[in-house]
């Protein structure tokens, strides 16, 4: 039975994507009263079969992750994101290029045979003010996170965390 | 005759397209976009030239798309002016909705995507020289104005994202249908193969360039800019060829300028 390394990645030095989605949200799409901030994260879902699961994700974090500006949280069969604000997955429906080089450098050049699968994606952590703020989350995400030729978008509630969780 | 060299953070072919612009006999100048965007409506042609706006953050196109300038050109747009997107261009035309013309997000130019017999065999960025085939009747389109159906160009491109995908099912049938495909990629005696390397991005159906259904805004993903003289070309030889001998990208900016004069 496979098991799910999560990994969470995020930047320690000023993230300017994150920064410039703020700054066009507020300044061009007219946000600036429902937004109080956005911070992004990669996140990478590893899927292995064997293997000491904490000590695998060491590993894969000391390959995935560059720790002069990179910070990681690693979740065992889990995606749990703290209070505060609405988390935004977004990640490719067509073909992931960058998730299939990934898997085969950690199975064929750094020998992991026991990865099965990794999917990566980009989770848009959106700090919201007022009501409503999963359908704003959603109306951000439509209007500027994703193209819906190319990318998929869940918000993910505290619900949705918890129920994949359990999967 | 005004045409404007639009220019965001991070466009790099500003001045290369603003040298084909006066080289065909058109008065250019880059516009910033922090400019006023009521400015623009003083301009008779509009270039989006390449590069990587906003660093492409998000995805190729995305941010410069919410511009108060791209608002401005969907007004001339719908005036009849023409406007040409080269490569990031084209993605942001994309995502502004400017093509494939609906007014809302129709396609992605999604990242490369090379497949040859079947197999990936490679992804992400790419430069070369490819040949286009255009498919467009003349007259069809501003960009192409003066171009016969069936001309045979080669032209450069370089980009990570021109791989044009789409879910909407009756897309690319329209596009077919209402001649809306300009350019297609193809090998050196005009064969639309649709794999790599003459289908250098997995661009759906080897799709180049497109445009609006009126035929004014035209976005395509090779460089006509850096093919416009001769002696940008490989096959350049500078002991036998004068350097100001046109190269096949010129007939773009010929094109652009025939049908303002025409349109006027």
């Amino acid at each position: 039975m496979s098991q799910k390394i999560n990994l969470r990645v995020w930047l320690k030095i000023p993230d300017a994507e994150a920064a410039t989605v703020k700054n066009t949200l507020e300044r061009r799409m007219g946000f600036a009263d429902l937004l109080a901030d956005v911070k992004k994260e990669r996140l990478f879902s590893i899927e292995v079969d064997s293997g000491d699961l904490q000590e695998l994700a060491g590993v894969f974090a000391r390959e995935l992750v560059n720790e002069n500006k990179e910070s990681h949280k690693v979740l065992i069969d889990e995606l749990k994101f703290e209070e505060g604000y609405i988390p935004v997955k977004v990640t490719l429906h067509i073909e992931d290029g960058e998730a299939i080089s990934t898997r085969d450098r950690l199975r064929n050049r750094l020998g992991f045979k026991n990865v099965v699968d990794v999917k990566k994606a980009t989770i848009w952590k959106l700090y919201l003010k007022g009501e409503n703020q999963e359908r704003v989350a959603r109306e951000i995400a439509e209007r500027l996170l994703i193209n819906p030729h190319k990318d998929s978008y869940e918000v993910l509630s505290q619900s949705e965390i918890l129920f994949e969780a359990a999967r | 005759m005004r045409i404007a060299v639009m220019q965001f953070p991070g466009t790099n072919c500003e001045h290369e397209t603003l040298v084909a612009v006066k080289a065909v006999g058109m008065n250019g100048e880059i516009f910033r976009w922090n400019r006023s965007a009521g400015e623009l409506s003083g301009f008779d042609g509009y270039f989006i030239p390449g590069g990587f706006a906003y660093q492409d953050r998000v995805r190729a196109g995305a941010i410069a798309s919410k511009e108060p300038v791209m608002d401005a050109l969907r007004e001339e747009a719908a005036a009849g002016k023409p406007i040409i997107g080269i490569c990031n261009g084209f993605q942001i035309l994309v995502e502004a909705g400017l093509l494939p013309g609906t007014g809302k997000i129709d396609m992605a130019l999604a990242q490369n995507v090379m497949v040859s017999k079947g197999q990936i065999v490679r992804r992400g960025y790419y430069c070369d020289w490819v040949n286009l085939r255009h498919e467009a009747p003349s007259r069809r389109c501003s960009g192409s104005f003066l171009v016969e159906r069936g001309a045979l160009m080669r032209i450069p491109i370089a980009h990570g994202e021109g791989n044009l995908v789409t879910t909407t099912p009756e897309l690319m049938q329209k596009l077919n249908d209402e001649e809306q495909v300009v350019f297609r990629y193809c090998d050196k005696n005009g064969r639309v193969i649709n794999e790599f390397p003459v289908n250098v991005n997995g661009s759906t159906e080897s799709i180049a360039g497109i445009c609006n259904p009126e035929g004014n805004v035209l976005g395509m993903m090779p460089h006509p800019e850096r093919s416009f003289f001769a002696w940008q070309l490989p096959a350049f030889d500078p002991k036998k060829g004068r350097p100001d001998e046109p190269g096949p990208g010129r007939r773009v900016f010929e094109s652009m300028k025939r049908y303002i004069e025409v349109n006027a």
